[in-house]
């Protein structure tokens, strides 16, 4: 415990104090990152208690929809089952991930106004705790990527360090569009359902279940979908193809400008949010 | 190190009180294509909670608040957490701060009894390995033995207060705020609590208790403050009480 709390606080000394403040509140966070990681962890426990697979069930009914989709759609489009049922199961999974988080962050503030009335803790905490839980997620129903690029023969065609980049480029981009939600949800009570529908949308229009080779790959419907790119930087190297460079930047200047623009909001919002909820 | 102690200047602290309907994005969507200008705060009305208060407190102090339901009381206590911050003025607080106003923070009914210890020390800041430390303790004193390892959905409504009494005081603090002095559970629990929560407040170096019951300010505050409608009286001695209570 910090042997000495130093509060100092006032709410109208200009735009520069109050984005001092919110990086505050960010660095506050960073330090107590256990605390994130142990409502995430909580958070799960607390979802699956006296359940017997606990976050496998989900991890189970994504599989059973890998092989459904999988199995389905090759007969249709008639591709090779070894080409599109891994394409498919890593498509949901990490669809699913992304979906989730942002989903899931339009609670973020909402579900904590317990704790965020009567405390200082730092909101970014709250923001890390939604990243994490998903992540928690996300390391169960790895079982089934794991499961499907070995039977197929795909773990010899890895690019591990391009799939590494990938994946953290979609954590960034999907935390601050999490934040964002979480933020504009505590004030209008109407973008939860707006968000969702969203998602849905996006889950069709982005090739989770179809190929892109239909397109060609540059078409509009494929290259103004940032959801696209963000799913193709960890699909890709994963499945031992290469990812369009110009992926790589639409996703980078997507993560820097979303940053700065989430942050923006949260340096004129933050004092704020607590009266939102 | 510096010593614990508490200023507020010139605190200010408005409300923006969002309206059930301004929440709708259809409010705020017809106010930006009405141009803007139309009632740019429709819907959105600002209560002003606390003004102009100026308190400074040092260790050894302890502040008893009276005043009616929405003098703003709770509200100090929640600026003084760090949960509110003001919009004129300042708040400097310099110690760890302990924060009673909801005993029911971090409770989750279908967490076991340990859990919620867990989850509540870890809420309140301190590491996994204090709270295991401190776990036999906490467990000892909420009573509840071989009941701390069921959900709390399945105790009393006195067994769930026991449980958040105990991992709500087991932290240790230099400012303790609270609404209410807590009075849980039967007879005997009564007495264990209000002996932990005396230990609690000699420890801690200041004391800021919210309460309508005078016998308990004198028993426990040295200084007691009026607020009326945000707006705070002078600080002074418990014996000037009955002054402050005939205002």
């Amino acid at each position: 415990m910090e042997t000495a709390t130093h509060l100092l606080r006032t709410g109208q000394r200009g735009a520069l104090f109050q984005l001092q403040m919110a990086l505050r509140d960010l660095s506050n966070s960073v330090q107590r990152i256990g605390l994130s990681w142990s409502l995430a962890w909580h958070d799960v426990g607390a979802r699956y208690r006296g359940s017997i697979l606990g976050p496998f069930w989900i991890t189970l009914s994504m599989g059973l929809m890998v092989l459904g989709i999988g199995f389905l759609y090759a007969n249709l489009f008639h591709i090779a089952i070894d080409v599109f049922l891994p394409y498919v199961a890593l498509g949901i999974v990490f669809f699913g991930v992304m979906t989730g988080t942002i989903n899931d962050g339009c609670e973020t503030f909402v579900q904590a106004a317990g704790m965020l009335s009567q405390t200082s803790l730092p909101l970014f905490t709250f923001v890390w705790r939604t990243v994490f839980r998903n992540l928690i997620n996300l390391a169960h129903h790895l079982l089934i990527v794991v499961v499907v690029l070995a039977v197929f023969g795909y773990w010899r065609h890895i690019h591990p360090l391009l799939a590494l980049v990938g994946i953290v480029l979609m954590l960034l981009n999907a935390s601050w569009l999490s934040m964002l939600a979480g933020i504009v949800s505590a004030r209008f009570r109407d973008i939860p359902q707006i968000v969702m529908s969203i998602m849905q949308f996006a889950m069709f229009m982005t090739p989770v279940f179809w190929l892109p080779d239909r397109f060609g790959s540059h078409s509009a419907v494929l290259n103004f979908n940032p959801f696209y790119h963000l799913l193709q930087a960890v699909r890709a190297p994963l499945l031992g193809q290469a990812v369009d460079l110009h992926s790589y930047v639409v996703l980078v200047a997507m993560a820097g400008l979303g940053w700065l623009g989430t942050f923006a909001l949260f340096a004129r919002t933050r004092r704020r949010i607590v009266h939102y909820l | 190190m510096t010593p614990v102690s508490i200023t507020c200047t010139d605190l200010t602290l408005r409300f923006p009180v969002y309206g059930v309907d301004a929440k709708s994005l259809k409010k705020a969507l017809a106010r930006v294509t009405v141009g803007g200008v139309l009632g740019r705060h429709a819907g959105v009305t600002d209560v002003t909670a606390l003004q102009g208060v100026n308190l400074s407190l040092k260790a050894g102090d302890r502040l008893g608040l009276i005043g009616h339901n929405g003098s703003g009381k709770t509200t100090l206590l929640r600026a003084l957490s760090g949960a509110y911050e003001p919009d004129e003025g300042t708040i400097e607080v310099y110690g760890r701060i302990a924060a009673l106003l909801d005993l029911g923070l971090g409770i989750d009914a279908s967490a076991t009894g340990y859990e919620n210890i867990r989850l509540r020390g870890r809420i309140a800041g301190l590491s996994s390995r204090e709270i295991e430390e401190k776990m036999d303790e906490i467990a000892a004193f909420t009573g509840l033995g071989p009941f701390l390892a069921m959900p709390v959905k399945t105790y009393s409504a006195g067994m769930q207060a026991r449980l958040a009494f105990a991992a709500a005081t087991a932290v240790e603090a230099d400012v303790l705020l609270m609404d209410e002095w807590i009075a849980v559970g039967d007879a005997e629990f009564q007495k264990l609590a209000h002996k932990r929560l005396l230990k609690l407040v000699e420890r801690a170096g200041i004391l800021v208790l919210a309460s309508h019951e005078a016998p308990l300010l004198r028993l426990y505050c040295n200084k007691v403050m009026r607020l009326d409608g945000g707006v705070a009286s002078e600080v002074v001695d418990i014996r000037r009480l009955d002054e402050l209570l005939d205002v």
